[in-house]
């Protein structure tokens, strides 16, 4: 393009520009991609070149080698915290570096399990083999979700933004509060189980599973529902409970399709729980392993 | 006598507004419902839930009239009479009623607000809270520390406090253990319970040493100290368990890293030549024995370049592995043989002292194969190995060849017949022998009997019984017995004589004949490579071979060897038919402890066993070999 603009004598060409997207596991046509391949081809060829004895395993010369080598990799990896804080107009950058996190924290298990020689145990070094895995797998699930999910995330929100789905919310429960207003006690009691007991995101195993069994909404348009239709039944249609019903339903909606909404970002989220703190039980884990070492020389 | 009410309702940007109106009545209700004159849009609140009555000097009751108690100064109560002077509060669900004396006298104020928001309270803290993980589960940050500081604890506080409090003690049982000859015994493990500092513990360790599973500092003795043989040597003394050499010939033998791996193992406080280096620990329960194959060629590979006064060859590798120097008999003597170490490659012979031609005694057709036959001696009908080399208790080597249990059945020393009884000639004994000839014809010479006979011991053909010399035996006296006698015993020890079948005779030149004669002496090789632990007994069978075929396999030459000097040992190349081929079907170890050991002894502690010890005429007599 610009060397069309160039033959056509314009003054000012536009420079060529990267205008796709191209996200960190694509970034720079797969540059870390193969750094991490090569890496771990380079560590997989020492192992299998060497012939520690008596047999191979972090004790040997091997061991130490692409053990020096797994936790420099280790701490770097875990920078990535402070690099993502730290905002720079440096050649590289930030999509680079997580490009370069994900790839070379995945050739950490090549790395970390050569330099185990396969022998691990119930002890700190196993220990911390077993938290760099609980992170590295973590980390392999969080670029799962952030590779399928945002999809789902993006058709559920039907164009809806997080405070608009709480207005939608607050506006049903103001318009309850007040359609309830000339209701006696008992069914006054059962809206303001919709409108206090009702907990829009809840604890964590309703997030992830999506099943809210002690909504108030729910309770109350159960209660309601079943009123309403006992009246239908005498033949004394309750208006002002039609109305509230109606509202409780719509309520329902309102609230499957935000729970959706929590139910995709807790899954988006949650790895990172399990990700950010098993890195620095990780961090605390290398440093017995490898103090440990030492200190029984 | 009036009510002002003022409704105060909060505005988005935080102001109020107040909506007041006054009620010219001695009475007011307050309720959700439309008709009460304070109407609280609140579903706590009942449709009439209270009333409020003016009293007399400045006081007003309150009733609840909707069933639920009144909330006032932190009482639950149905009914009050309030000083509006002290400004009382009364809670209502979410609502707030607060009297105060109005402006006119007599009238009270009463303010009625929202004191908890409705639940559509809108703020930024709510989307956060509803949307993500915060506050629905432990911060990242509040589970990394947590996390952080019980790993730090179990895997670093907690051992070094228990490495610092520890008190080692050996187990008595392993100590002993250790002290005997033999190989590694398996210890169970210590009592004792377990010990914070053994989670360092990078694996198993070997079954000898699991009884210090639980007590570190028995090895570990000094932070951040490589372990050190002296803890090795408290337990294995080295009475039990000697040097490979003596530590200054260590030191020199050995090819000591440099650069990049000297600085290494210096930075690392990690010194070579221990006995750590070698033995491995933390490996599982054979672990500590395993020695690497390499390890022997590290230093002899090239040692005489740097023990220069060595007297063992280098050894690179297997193929590189020297011919054999067989330790042979130079000089035979029954007190002080004289042993020599030679190579195998200049067919080296060896003098013994005996004559025994293996062709002759493993012939199938000649006159010993017939004689085998008629005693019924072999199976097969003619000797065999295994006939006279008989295997020891440990399959080792051969039990000590005898004339009486190997050759006496055919090289019977039979010399006379007295009556139904066969004299014989004591072996080993040339002046007893002489004794008895002589006593034997004096005799005859005095009181001749009857019916004894002088059994010829010359040569006879093959099968042929000795012929019975009775004519020789009429003696007319004393002194022809004793020209007799003589005759005989030169004849015995003559170069045909019976002696000589198997001895050299040496002639004293005494003038007595009973002390002219004296046999050679032999001394028979017990063991001819005693530094390589050869285990016959493994090598019964191989490929495909038994039996004699499988002895010949390896002792090439013996059917056709002449004389006992020949040495009828298979050189290494034969060792490598077999061992680090890769043309036989079983692949069989060729490392340096398949044959021999690192630490010498009988014991054999650390490497084969029961490898029996040189010579100590061999130490002092082997030519150093440069």
């Amino acid at each position: 393009m610009a060397t069309r603009a160039r033959s056509t004598g314009k003054a000012v060409a536009a420079a060529p520009r990267d205008i796709a997207h191209s996200g960190f596991l694509a970034h720079r046509g797969g540059r870390w991609r193969k750094v991490a391949l090569g890496l771990s081809a380079l560590a997989i060829a020492v192992y299998a070149l060497t012939d520690p004895q008596p047999r191979p395993n972090g004790g040997t010369a091997t061991g130490y080698l692409l053990g020096s080598v797994g936790a420099a990799l280790i701490l770097w990896l875990s920078l990535i915290g402070l690099r993502k804080r730290i905002i720079t107009t440096r050649a590289y950058s930030l999509k680079g570096w997580t490009s370069a996190h994900v790839y070379l924290g995945l050739s950490l298990i090549v790395v970390a399990t050569l330099h185990s020689g396969f022998q691990l145990g119930f002890n700190v070094h196993g220990l911390a083999y077993l938290l760099m895995m609980i992170v590295v797998l973590s980390g392999l699930y969080g670029i799962a979700v952030y590779a399928t999910l945002p999809a789902q995330l993006s058709a559920n929100r039907n164009e809806a933004t997080q405070p608009q789905m709480l207005e939608a919310l607050r506006a049903l429960d103001r318009q309850l509060d007040t359609a309830a207003q000339p209701l006696d006690k008992a069914e006054a009691e059962l809206v303001r189980l919709s409108l206090e007991r009702c907990d829009v995101g809840g604890g964590l195993w309703s997030r992830l599973t999506g099943r809210y069994p002690r909504c108030g909404n729910a309770r109350a348009r159960a209660a309601v529902q079943a009123i309403v239709d006992d009246r239908l039944r005498r033949g004394t249609p309750d208006a002002r409970l039609t109305q509230i019903l109606f509202l409780l339903e719509r309520k329902d909606a309102a609230l499957a399709q935000a729970r959706r909404h929590i139910g995709l970002k807790t899954r988006l989220e949650l790895w990172l729980y399990v990700h950010v703190p098993a890195t620095f039980a990780l961090l605390a884990a290398l440093l017995a392993h490898v103090l440990s070492v030492f200190l029984y020389w | 006598m009036s009510f002002i009410v003022r409704q105060v309702a909060r505005r988005a940007d935080g102001g109020d507004i107040v909506r007041t109106r006054s009620f010219a009545a001695a009475e007011i209700t307050v309720g959700r419902g439309t008709d009460c004159d304070i109407q609280l849009a609140d579903l706590g609140i009942m449709l009439r839930h209270a009333r409020l009555s003016l009293l007399s000097d400045g006081r007003v009751a309150i009733e609840a009239t909707g069933g639920i108690p009144l909330e006032i100064d932190g009482r639950f109560v149905n009914r009050a009479d309030l000083d509006v002077a002290s400004g009382p509060a009364i809670a209502m669900a979410s609502h707030r009623l607060t009297l105060a004396p109005g402006d006119a006298p007599g009238s009270v104020a009463v303010t009625a607000e929202r004191v908890i928001a409705a639940s559509d309270a809108a703020d930024a803290g709510a989307e956060t809270g509803i949307f993500s993980l915060q506050g629905t589960i432990p911060g990242k940050r509040r589970m990394a520390w947590g996390l952080v500081l019980l790993v730090l604890m179990v895997g670093l506080a907690l051992p070094i406090w228990s490495m610092t409090r520890r008190q080692t003690r050996l187990p008595d049982a392993m100590v002993a253990a250790a002290a005997q000859p033999g190989g590694a015994v398996a210890q169970p493990v210590a009592a004792g319970g377990w010990r914070p500092d053994s989670v360092w513990s990078s694996g198993p360790l070997s079954a000898a040493h699991a009884g210090l599973a639980q007590d570190c500092g028995a090895c570990h003795q000094k932070a951040f100290v490589s372990v050190t043989d002296g803890a090795c040597v408290a337990c294995h003394k080295p009475a039990t368990l000697p040097a490979h050499a003596a530590a200054d010939r260590m030191v020199r033998g050995r090819l000591a890293a440099t650069g990049a791996a000297a600085a290494l193992h210096q930075g690392l406080n990690l010194p070579e030549g221990r006995c750590a280096s070698c033995h491995k620990e933390h490996e599982g329960p054979r672990g500590a024995l395993l020695v690497a194959a390499n390890f022997c060629t590290d230093c002899h590979a090239g040692l005489s370049t740097r023990l220069r006064d060595t007297a063992v060859a280098d050894v690179p590798d297997w193929a590189g592995h020297p011919q054999f120097r067989a330790t042979v008999v130079r000089d035979p003597s029954p007190t002080r043989p004289r042993f020599e170490r030679v190579s195998l490659a200049g067919r080296p012979r060896e003098n013994n002292g005996l004559v025994y031609p293996h062709e002759l005694h493993l012939s199938k057709t000649n006159s010993v194969a017939n004689m085998v036959r008629r005693q019924g001696l072999a199976a097969n009908g003619a000797l065999g190995c295994g006939d006279c080399h008989t295997p020891d208790s440990d399959g080792i080597g051969f039990k000590p060849i005898t004339m009486e249990g190997n050759c006496s059945a055919c090289h019977d020393l039979a010399f006379a017949r007295d009556g139904g009884v066969v004299r014989t000639l004591p072996h080993g004994k040339p002046q007893q022998v002489a004794g008895i000839v002589r006593d034997f014809y004096l005799a005859q010479a005095f009181s001749p009997r009857a019916g004894v006979q002088r059994l010829a011991f010359e040569r006879r053909l093959p099968g042929q019984r000795a012929e019975a010399v009775t004519a020789d035996l009429r003696l007319t006296s004393p002194g022809e017995a004793r020209l007799r006698a003589d005759a005989a015993i030169t004849g015995i020890f003559s170069p045909r004589g019976v002696c000589a079948d198997c001895h050299a005779v040496i002639d004293t030149g005494a003038a007595d004949t009973a002390r002219r004669h004296a046999i050679a002496p032999v001394t028979l090789t017990d063991r001819y490579l005693p530094k390589g632990a050869f285990v016959h007994r493994k090598h019964r069978s191989q490929d495909g071979r038994t039996g004699d075929a499988a002895c010949i396999s390896c002792h090439k030459g013996t059917a056709v060897s002449k004389a006992a000097s020949d040495v009828l040992l298979p050189p290494v190349s034969q060792c490598r038919e077999c061992h680090g081929a890769t043309t036989v079907k079983t692949r069989v170890a060729a490392t340096c402890a398949t044959c021999h050991a690192y630490h010498p002894g009988a014991d054999g502690h650390g490497g084969p066993p029961a490898a029996p010890a040189l010579p100590t005429q061999v130490a002092l007599l082997a030519p150093r070999s440069r």
